[in-house]
């Protein structure tokens, strides 16, 4: 498989488990990296799953954007929103509107949680999803700790340790943004707790540091 | 057969084992010499081995590699004004087998980026940009000036000691952050369970944010320090050895004990500096000397 096949193959398995995915991913530290942002993207996103659909405004605001940058032009036949996967430059073009996708994800997320600690204080306490970041992303821990065993045993427990602590910090940053909305030092906290989850895959991925 | 025949096949065989074992871990240098132009580009890929960089003279790149066995292969290539090294693997190599230890003289403006699974990561004395990353490899980065310095370590330690009019971002899962004598327009680390501590000054006028989920954050500073700090843990505590004077407006609730907002020193200089943990504890500090 090549990076084309496998960043065409994510529309179907965006999580990269399949066989073959995982074969080009032990040996394609670019490609790791793209999956393992995606898969926080993704996480990020599953926190929208109750909100609901963001007002149009958002979407044109994300247009404009793209199309300030370049990425997107307003005469051109398809008129697809997400660029190409298949040219040299797709890295870049993909990140830009990723990166976009996630701080709107964030944003709605924290305006949701707002809104609903404005509506009274006992909701503070409302305890945290069930669902998991991981399971609504339609991935599982395990399989990330499953392909550092393989690589490298070595390193197994430490991931698993790290893993363990990553999803705690997210968990008490999420609680933290919930109790007071307006705190702009626990959204960024919220944010640099996610980026710790993504390096974490991004450096489980990378065969190179194994 | 007798007693000396025995004693003579004997050291006849650890002879033996002696040569076949230096035969197949035996170390080979080399090294490679490019000429680059100014700001030129150092990237080095390697699995399992230290990397050193310092400055060299003039515009000259020059690579020593020291490759622990025939396992492991060192491909290098100049593309435009950037060095591309890479420890290539062969079928069978592992940590031992696989190690290349590299020290490289750059010229002080080159880039230089560097990827290393358990050896050391060191660079010193250049002021173009630094970016390291590393799974247990500990990392160790001094005097620089005016660059660029991103880290991400998994479990492995962070040392930075004299940077100059930095702009540094650091995270790592677990590894230990220490930084002395370190300032610039942008001083970050943030960490899941690694302790941080800083021994400095804070600059003026630079935004410094420590984060850690669950490590300790530790700040000394001479008491002629000019900052405006905000420290706050969720759940451990917050102490100060020195006086500031309090903001008037405050955007979270302090209580004593787990937060504190202040102005130390003048104003007008200030930088902004952001303590920030969940269960470590937070201490700021005046200089033992003062």
């Amino acid at each position: 498989m090549t990076c084309v096949e496998l960043q065409e193959s994510l529309a179907e398995n965006e999580s990269g488990s399949s066989a073959e995915q995982r074969d080009h991913l032990r040996n394609c530290p670019e490609c790791a990296k793209l999956v393992a942002e995606l898969l926080v993207i993704a996480c990020s996103a599953g926190d929208l799953r109750a909100a609901h659909e963001p007002d149009p405004r958002v979407w044109k605001s994300i247009e404009a954007s793209l199309r300030r940058e370049g990425l997107i032009r307003p005469q051109r036949r398809n008129l697809s929103l997400l660029p190409s996967l298949g040219s040299q430059w797709s890295w870049a073009r993909w990140m830009a509107p990723a990166a976009a996708l996630l701080l709107v994800s964030l944003g709605i997320f924290l305006r949701q949680h707002s809104q609903t600690t404005d509506t009274g204080a006992q909701n503070i306490a409302t305890p945290a999803p069930v669902v998991s970041d991981a399971a609504i992303a339609g991935l599982n821990d395990d399989d990330l700790l499953q392909e550092v065993g393989l690589q490298s045993p070595a390193l197994q427990e430490q991931y698993a340790d790290n893993l363990r602590h990553v999803n705690q910090y997210i968990q008490d940053a999420k609680n933290t943004v919930a109790a007071d909305p307006n705190d702009e030092e626990a959204r960024r906290t919220l944010m640099e707790a996610y980026q710790q989850k993504a390096m974490l895959f991004e450096l489980a991925l990378d065969r190179s540091l194994q | 057969m007798s007693g000396h025949t025995i004693q003579l096949a004997t050291i006849s065989a650890v002879l033996a084992g002696t040569i076949m074992s230096g035969t197949l871990f035996a170390e080979t240098h080399k090294e490679y010499r490019f000429n680059v132009g100014p700001r030129a580009g150092v990237s080095v890929n390697n699995p399992y081995g230290s990397v050193s960089v310092k400055p060299s003279t003039g515009n000259l790149i020059v690579i020593s590699a020291l490759l622990s066995s025939d396992k492991v292969e060192v491909d290098n290539a100049l593309v435009g004004n950037r060095v591309d090294v890479q420890s290539h693997l062969l079928p069978g190599a592992d940590a031992q087998s696989g190690r290349v230890d590299y020290e490289i003289l750059a010229p002080a403006d080159a880039s230089i980026t560097l990827h290393s699974s358990t050896g050391n990561l060191r660079v010193e004395k250049l002021h173009g940009d630094v970016s390291l990353e590393g799974a247990a490899a500990t990392v160790d980065v001094r005097d620089i000036t005016n660059a660029h310095v991103h880290i991400k370590t998994l479990n492995g330690p962070v040392t930075l000691t004299n940077v100059q009019d930095g702009h540094v971002e650091i995270d790592s899962l677990s590894g230990n952050v220490t930084l002395r004598g370190v300032n610039g327009p942008l001083i970050q680390v943030v960490s899941t369970s690694g302790g941080i501590s800083y021994v400095g000054d804070f600059g003026d006028h630079g935004d410094y944010r420590f984060t850690s989920h669950s490590g300790d954050i530790d700040a000394v500073v001479p008491g002629s320090t000019s900052a405006d700090v905000s420290a706050r843990s969720v759940r451990g505590e917050v102490h100060d050895d020195i006086p500031l004077q309090p903001k008037q407006h405050t955007s979270f609730v302090l209580k004593e004990g787990v937060a504190l907002w202040g102005t130390m020193g003048r104003a007008a200089v200030s930088s902004t500096v952001v303590l920030r943990s969940f269960s470590g504890k937070i201490h700021l500090r005046k200089r033992a000397s003062e």
